[in-house]
């Protein structure tokens, strides 16, 4: 059962990854638009460093700080802007982000992306069967989990919903909006960079190209899909939403038809997504105590 | 090509880029305007618009030019119409993100779906190539005059329309207060249809011209969507001769700086400035224009 | 709500089950991990072409003793992440010892490890990037490599006269791999690079790239370039009035590329590693193509892909129908082997031993040998 133990894994980074997500956009109200560019730099410099001989727990420490630090450097300037500007300056950073991999091949090795990439050794135990890296990845969605769970149900999680339904109000009340945004923010990222690791020495193959607004969408359509603001809602998107999408792959058709379920399947998602944000925008998992319809 | 051809034809090429992306400007700033929301799926309208031509220029329509291009432009027109009832009317009155996601993923739907008829390859509408005009050393194609020439007219024509017709008064009134102008009797649901018609038709003309200078491909919406908006931004939200500064800006800039840097950036150059003008204008609140 | 959400993933874990593979039928399973979707699609299309001319070939004499070949094909949509994924499935789901590898050399290289960590012989007809067997002793090349066409292609510029040019190149393996072969060499022969221009694939708009090229007004610009991109790029030269000889690689030496450039392709050069075109195996290979599929333009490479079919085929009669077994086969199969293309010998890195060089000349819409 090769196959289910992939998506398995697929699914808990993409939980890691929605997870992550979930706690900027559900929970703080932040329209981070370019969250893939943390799991870019979470992945590249984790593999980067792999590859140039250094030890998996370093390189994995190095990846997720490095979203972090990024995240840091991006939300300084950028929290300052509200709703849909700040929306459209995370997707630019992205971009930014992504051209940069693209084009200085000499760091990056550019659009030929980084073969090779060593799987996961700790304590000298050796990740590389299927088996062995779920529990790995498995480790790392429940500490994810737990963490976001707790800092989500804490006082801190509680600012940041006032923060999201009005911040104003918050200010008033004498909570320094910026500070808590930019917390949520770094957190954020740093979870971002933790799934992105676990991507590049799963596939053992990344490029540019894998680290695209595709991908924003996807993870977009994740945490809408289960329920934004919930726990579990990311973790219930990410199940099935990758298990729609491969078992869509496993059909038996024949090759001539893999031009046209490539873009379908996306149509699919996109339409997914505006007809949940029409009729359902809380998606799946109801966010307690909210309203059906989400409305100013 | 010796030196001083050499920038001058990269000037030329930052004008004509320049027009184009004041067309998609001028589209994306109106509908903003009018709605207050940015409408992420405003590149699939331009993209759209370059393949609604193909597909009218191709078997088994095989119209001659003149007909396939009002047929191209009326369909965009209706897409975008299509989308506002589809998708926008119904959200009316949801929050941002709520707005935001939903374009994002009609964006998502729309350039899918474009792969889907045509394919991922770039396509090209297959005129006869034709050595440019040359004159001090540049080059330039009737098609290049052309496209100026087009989105001249677009501009003024759209000045006309908004500033000295009575439609072009109710869209203005919208921009100013949405509930106001529903309260004293203005025909919203008429401006609004107008508006997106309007910015429907500036992003097919914009599409089609882009694709008549560079070939058509299903991405080649979104970059221009983030460029649309530096432009917006640059030249003020709601404001028409603004989006054409900004627009102008936009090309000249992003020609001119792979002169220094790596052509792989070119794209980046307007990313940079759009993230620049935002961090530099701390006192936009609450997603509400204060300009 | 909970409900639907335990259907839902339930119904997608059955659906994954049930399309878990049957059990194999009496059938000598090959994979194939072509680009049958996707920018590069053209030139999967025409492999796919050619192996199932060859497959049909060696099924109707009866197969590999008594045994059909049957192709799996996985579309790897002509990027290196859906390369890995169908090389994954391949081997994981359809378990075949034996791959047939994508186009693109990095699309080639993003799925090598993959095949070489699960020990599964994986054959490239068509890269041509230095490094490509680099990941492993399960990876042949039967395509001569770039080394060759560099010095070619330098030597080319050099006996036309041209002492100083611009070099573009295409930023991905074989594109940096050709140029720094071409670069080195002409360097050594005293010429001088004036300019070297990495492109994107894909784009639409290459004028930024030619005006910089074109700077200075150059004899002649080395492109090295693909099918698609090759277009646009000389049509947009065209228009831009820049004349100049245009110097290319094997990539761009196919009747697409011509079909796609029209008139702005008259002219262009280029190097590729020749296949003589008048052995009666050629003659064979192109009357059966022309009977198969109605035209004798043979698509690019897919004379290489019809040889590896043929080579595979020899070694899993010799070797048996094992990765192991067809590992250790294919050199002794090869040596000697005269296939469509010429000689088949493997060297000690597994690729081609015996590459020979030739020139070709876009004239009259057609692409010919250049003969001086």
């Amino acid at each position: 059962m090769d196959l289910l133990l992939h998506l398995t894994i697929v699914a808990a980074i993409y939980a890691i990854f929605a997870l992550s997500l979930n706690l900027e956009v559900g929970y703080t109200g932040l329209f981070n638009f370019g969250h893939v560019a943390f799991f870019a730099l979470g992945a590249y410099t984790s593999a980067l460093l792999s590859l140039g001989g250094l030890s998996f727990p370093l390189a994995m420490s190095a990846g997720i700080v490095a979203a972090g630090l990024g995240g840091l450097i991006i939300g300084i300037p950028a929290l300052k802007l509200q709703g849909d500007y700040f929306g459209i300056a995370t997707l630019g950073f992205a971009e930014i982000v992504r051209m940069i991999l693209q084009n200085q091949a000499d760091w990056t090795k550019g659009p030929m992306g980084l073969p090779g990439i060593p799987r996961p050794e700790l304590f000298s135990w050796q990740f590389d069967t299927l088996p062995a890296y779920l529990a790995l990845v498995l480790g790392a969605a429940a500490v994810t989990f737990l963490v976001i769970g707790f800092l989500t149900l804490s006082p801190f999680g509680r600012v940041l919903k006032a923060i999201r339904d009005d911040e104003t109000a918050a200010a008033i009340l004498g909570k320094n909006p910026f500070a808590y945004k930019m917390k949520s923010f770094v957190i954020g990222s740093l979870f971002a960079g933790l799934a992105g690791v676990l991507w590049a020495h799963f596939i053992t193959f990344i490029s540019p190209g894998d680290f695209t607004l595709t991908e924003t969408i996807v993870v977009l359509l994740i945490v809408v899909l289960g329920g934004k603001g919930t726990l579990w809602g990311p973790v219930v998107g990410a199940a099935v939403l990758i298990f729609f999408q491969e078992s869509v792959r496993l059909l038996r058709l024949p090759p001539e038809w893999s031009g046209i379920l490539g873009p379908l399947q996306q149509m699919v998602f996109g339409l997914l997504l505006v007809i949940l944000m029409i009729f359902r925008p809380e998606g799946l998992i109801r966010e307690k105590g909210k309203d059906t319809l989400a409305r100013d | 090509m010796d030196s001083l051809p050499y920038y001058l034809q990269t000037i030329i090429n930052g004008i004509l880029a320049g027009c184009i992306y004041a067309l998609f400007a001028m589209g994306l700033t109106l509908v903003y305007g009018v709605l207050n929301f940015v409408n992420f799926a405003h590149g699939e309208l331009i993209m759209w618009g370059a393949y609604f031509l193909l597909l009218a220029l191709a078997e088994p329509f095989a119209l001659p030019l003149y007909a396939a291009v009002p047929v191209a432009l009326g369909m965009t027109a209706l897409l975008g119409a299509a989308m506002d009832f589809a998708v926008f009317r119904p959200l009316r009155r949801a929050n941002r993100l709520t707005l935001l996601i939903a374009a994002i993923g009609l964006s998502f739907f729309l350039r899918n779906a474009a792969q889907l008829f045509w394919g991922a390859e770039v396509r090209t509408y297959g005129f006869e190539i034709r050595p440019g005009l040359r004159w001090l050393g540049v080059s330039l194609t009737p098609q290049q005059i052309a496209i100026i020439v087009i989105s001249f007219l677009c501009i003024v024509g759209v000045y006309l329309l908004f500033f000295k017709s009575r439609i072009g008064k109710s869209m203005r009134a919208l921009a100013d207060n949405l509930d106001l102008a529903r309260i004293s009797g203005i025909h919203t649901r008429k401006a609004i249809l107008s508006a997106w018609i309007i910015s429907s038709l500036l992003a097919g003309t914009g599409g089609i011209l882009l694709a008549l200078d560079t070939n058509l491909h299903p991405e080649m919406g979104v970059v221009n969507l983030i460029k649309a908006f530096a432009a917006t931004l640059i030249g003020g939200v709601g404001n028409i001769w603004g989006a054409l500064i900004g627009g102008l800006i936009i090309g000249l800039a992003e020609n001119i700086a792979v002169l220094f840097i790596s052509p792989g950036y070119k794209d980046a150059v307007a990313f940079l400035i759009m993230v620049l003008i935002l961090l530099s204008r701390p006192f936009i609140v609450a997603g509400e224009r204060t300009d | 709500m909970k409900r639907s959400v335990v259907f839902l993933s339930v119904f997608s874990l059955l659906a994954c089950l049930a399309a878990a593979p049957v059990m194999a039928a009496e059938n000598i399973k090959i994979g194939a991990a072509f680009a049958l979707s996707g920018s590069i699609a053209v030139y999967g299309e025409g492999f796919k072409k050619c192996v199932d001319l060859a497959v049909d070939e060696i099924n109707a004499k009866g197969g590999i003793k008594g045994k059909k070949i049957e192709i799996v094909y996985e579309d790897n949509k002509s990027n290196p992440k859906d390369c890995v994924s169908a090389v994954r499935k391949l081997i994981t789901v359809d378990r075949v010892p034996v791959i047939f590898g994508p186009a693109g050399s990095s699309n080639f290289m993003a799925a090598a490890p993959v095949a070489q960590e699960s020990r599964v012989v994986m054959l490239s007809a068509q890269g041509t990037a230095e490094k490509l067997t680099q990941a492993g002793k399960y990876i042949f090349r039967i395509i001569p490599s770039n080394s060759k066409q560099g010095q070619r292609l330098a030597k080319l510029a050099f006996d036309q006269g041209y002492r100083r040019l611009p070099v573009m190149y295409i930023n991905n393996d074989w594109g940096l791999d050709l140029k720094d072969g071409f670069v080195t060499s002409f360097r050594k022969m005293g010429g001088v690079v004036t300019d070297i221009i990495p492109f994107d694939e894909k784009k639409t708009d290459y004028r930024t790239e030619l005006l910089r090229a074109a700077k200075g007004n150059p004899q002649a610009i080395v492109n090295l370039t693909y099918i698609n991109e090759g277009a646009v790029q000389f049509k947009q030269a065209y228009e831009l009035g820049i004349k100049t000889q245009w110097l290319c690689g094997s990539a761009a030496r196919a009747p697409k590329m011509v079909e796609l450039a029209g008139k702005a392709a008259e002219g262009v050069m280029g190097t590729y590693p020749s296949v003589p075109q008048d052995t009666k195996a050629y003659q064979t290979f192109k009357t059966a193509y022309q009977n198969k599929y109605g035209n004798d333009k043979i698509p690019i490479f897919g004379d290489y892909n019809y040889d590896m079919v043929y080579l595979t085929a020899r070694a899993i009669e010799k070797g048996g129908y094992t990765a192991e077994g067809i590992r250790k086969a294919l050199p002794l199969v090869s040596k000697g082997y005269q296939g469509v293309t010429g000689d088949k010998t493997f060297d000690r890195q597994r690729g081609m031993e015996k590459a020979d060089i030739g020139i070709w000349i876009v004239k009259g819409g057609k692409i010919e040998d250049y003969k001086k």
